[in-house]
């Protein structure tokens, strides 16, 4: 019981953990990104698309990688060289991304919604012998997919990419005030363009995490809001890599919890829903109220 | 006390010159839509045609045949209006607390709790007095929508809390408790979708003009729309709403209520997407379900945003919108074209109502003409 459920947890955060991941990235340069759903449904797209056109889960994600990076350009673009307000170029590009996939599914492919790609190779489990009995600890690590591992090698990397590489350090100065960094001759739309860029691609994998994860085929509805949730964990989290996943690991046991106890009866899946927005008020909330009065004793 | 805001509001107001005749200011009003509106749309109408050239469709005939599915016949134009009703509430909600700075995107929350609650009460107004069984759904229409926008209103105007992330949040929050509450209390029996009961016909809007379906609700909106003009213009408040919007910091130097204008922007907002959530449910839909809302109270933003806040902008914006609305819904029947097109069409506007399109160097000479013209 408590295995399935901790095994069922890891799995539904891993889409949040990537998806996030990248808003944190995107957030610390200075851009809320509101957009992650749109690159999470479109990765979920190509990925499954490529998949069953090659024959190989690998192929469909470096797929589902490309088009999110050059979606998260695309968007990013409208926001650093139009000026374009982030949170409405934001809302708007997941209204015209639903609305693309909903017209191609429709009009192309001639599904309404769920599309069932032939010759699909979903991602392997990757079982650790030895492990996989070990009561809690197999459930925690055996039998996930490459991307459960790439969260886990992606947590400490760019908490040392952010931290110690010139990167990370312009991409935070950017995010901490845009006109002292470009004074001091960064590229700082550039440097945007590129966290825009990285949160687009990594969002996209999240995406490619649902099509070719559990299930093996792609949905139009399918993300669920999840690109709202990974907003809601770097939020959270304060974009900082370890907090956002852990964020994630909480928001994903939740929906794994939800999952259980509508088997099980009684309670309600979409007071379970709401859980992680209510967390993130009650974290602003805090915040909030502890700088404003520590602001004004300072300034007193 | 610092209000300084951290999202500023996505794009400035332009006041018309209130010495001007009536007649002007709506001249120079709808150029203005018009010179703002212009590139988005046609940007719109360029993806729009990319993407129906991709999947074999000629643009133009696709084009022309929503032109007349939406103003084509009487009928048309009255399925327009009907579309038209439930973003000009949210338009007008948007605008409201933008001209305060006040960067709301919970217009869509209040819009789903007002429907709900007064599909709720409106289910219950069987022996009820006529007028009264209309007025006490679209009072608890208001009260819900109010009562959304409450917490960040707080947060935001005692403790400078962010209001973009969690109205944005509370939009969640409400869907969930809708859906829960509609599972848990007012599920109507023998429905394939979970939805509440029919509202009574004594409590439904009555048609404006009966076969069709736009109702009373497009008038309360304009009467709405009127007020907002009015009271930006001439009370005290909306006077302080302009300036906290314009100029925050000074408008605290200057001892403005800027607590109560920030509070009243949202709470106002709120208020009014209730109202539109009442009216569509009274007026158009006659229950709630899921999905109630299309995405409205977005809409309502980027009309409020390509109008900049101005009334009879917000007006032909919304009309622009319901049109699409209107034509997407029936043009499938005619052709075989997924009704999605019609987001992409409304989301690219969205987004290119907040660009900025001006060269640098262009910019650049017109700041240098205006300094000119000044010393």
């Amino acid at each position: 019981m408590i295995d399935l459920l901790l095994a069922s947890a890891i799995t539904l955060s891993v889409p949040l953990v990537l998806a996030a991941l990248g808003g944190a990235i995107h957030r610390r340069a200075g851009i809320v990104n509101i957009g992650l759903e749109a690159h999470m449904i479109l990765g979920a797209l190509i990925g499954a698309v490529v998949s069953g056109a090659t024959g190989n889960w690998a192929a469909g994600a470096l797929a589902g990688l490309i088009a999110g990076g050059l979606s998260g350009l695309l968007m990013n673009v409208v926001i650093t060289r139009l000026k374009g307000n982030e949170i409405i170029v934001g809302l708007g590009y997941n209204i015209v991304m639903f609305g693309v996939i909903g017209y191609v599914l429709r009009a192309a492919f001639g599904v309404s919604g769920t599309l069932q790609v032939d010759g699909l190779q979903r991602m392997p489990k990757l079982v650790i012998p030895g492990i996989a009995d070990v009561p809690v600890l197999g459930a925690l690590i055996s039998g996930k997919d490459p991307l459960f591992w790439l969260c886990i090698v992606l947590v400490p990397v760019l908490a040392w990419l952010l931290r110690s590489t010139r990167w990370g350090v312009r991409l935070r100065a950017t995010g901490a005030s845009e006109s002292a960094s470009a004074s001091l001759g960064l590229r700082t739309l550039a440097i945007r363009d590129g966290a825009g860029m990285v949160a687009g691609a990594l969002a996209a994998l999240g995406g490619v995490a649902l099509s070719l994860g559990t299930v093996g085929l792609f949905n139009e509805n399918m993300t669920a809001g999840r690109g709202y949730v990974a907003l809601a964990a770097f939020y959270f989290g304060r974009s900082k890599p370890l907090p956002t996943a852990l964020a994630c690991l909480l928001f994903g046991f939740f929906d794994a919890l939800q999952i259980r106890l509508q088997t099980v009866g009684g309670f309600n899946a979409d007071i379970i829903s709401t859980l992680p927005y209510i967390a993130v008020v009650v974290v602003l909330a805090l915040t909030g109220i502890r700088q404003h009065y520590r602001g004004a004793r300072t300034l007193s | 006390m610092t209000t300084a805001p951290t999202h500023e509001a996505p794009v400035a107001p332009e006041p018309t010159d209130s010495q001007a005749p009536f007649a002007r200011r709506v001249g120079v009003a709808i150029s203005r839509v018009a010179r703002h509106a212009g590139v988005p749309i046609v940007i719109a109408l360029v993806v729009g045609a990319i993407v129906l050239l991709l999947t074999g469709n000629d643009p133009l005939e696709v084009y022309g045949r929503l032109a007349t599915e939406a103003f084509g016949t009487p009928s048309r134009i009255n399925a327009t209006l009907a579309a038209t009703t439930p973003i000009l509430f949210t338009a007008i909600a948007a605008a409201f607390a933008y001209r305060a700075g006040v960067f709301t995107v919970g217009v869509e929350g209040s819009f789903v709790l007002g429907g709900l609650t007064a599909s709720v009460i409106g289910s219950q107004m069987g022996d009820v007095p006529p007028v009264v069984s209309i007025l006490l759904p679209l009072l608890g229409a208001t009260v819900a929508g109010g009562l959304v926008a409450v917490v960040p209103a707080i947060l935001r105007s005692l403790w400078q809390v962010d209001e973009v992330v969690t109205t944005l949040m509370f939009n969640f929050i409400v869907t969930g408790l809708a859906g829960w509450s509609v599972q848990s209390f007012f599920l109507a029996q023998g429905q394939a979708n979970s939805s509440t009961d029919y509202v009574t016909e004594n409590a439904e809007l009555p048609a404006l003009a009966p076969p069709g379906q736009t109702s009373w609700g497009l008038i309360i909106a304009l009467v709405l729309l009127a007020g907002y003009a009015i009271w930006m213009r001439y009370s005290t408040l909306g006077f302080e709403f302009r300036a906290v919007g314009s100029a925050p910091r000074f408008s605290v130097a200057q001892g403005l209520r800027v607590r109560t204008v920030l509070a009243t922007a949202l709470v106002g907002a709120g208020v009014i997407g209730g109202i539109g959530g009442g009216s569509h449910a009274l007026g158009l839909v006659h229950r709630y379900s899921e999905g109630f809302s299309a995405n409205f109270g977005f809409t309502g933003i980027a009309i409020a945003l390509l109008a900049r806040f101005n009334p009879i902008g917000i007006l032909i914006g919304a009309i622009l919108f319901g049109a699409l609305n209107a034509a997407g819904a029936t043009v499938q029947l005619f052709i075989n074209l997924p009704v999605q097109i019609i987001d992409v069409l409304q989301g690219t506007v969205m987004i290119f109502a907040v660009a900025v399109f001006a060269l640098p160097k262009f910019r650049k000479l017109r700041a240098g003409r205006a300094e000119r013209k000044r010393s």
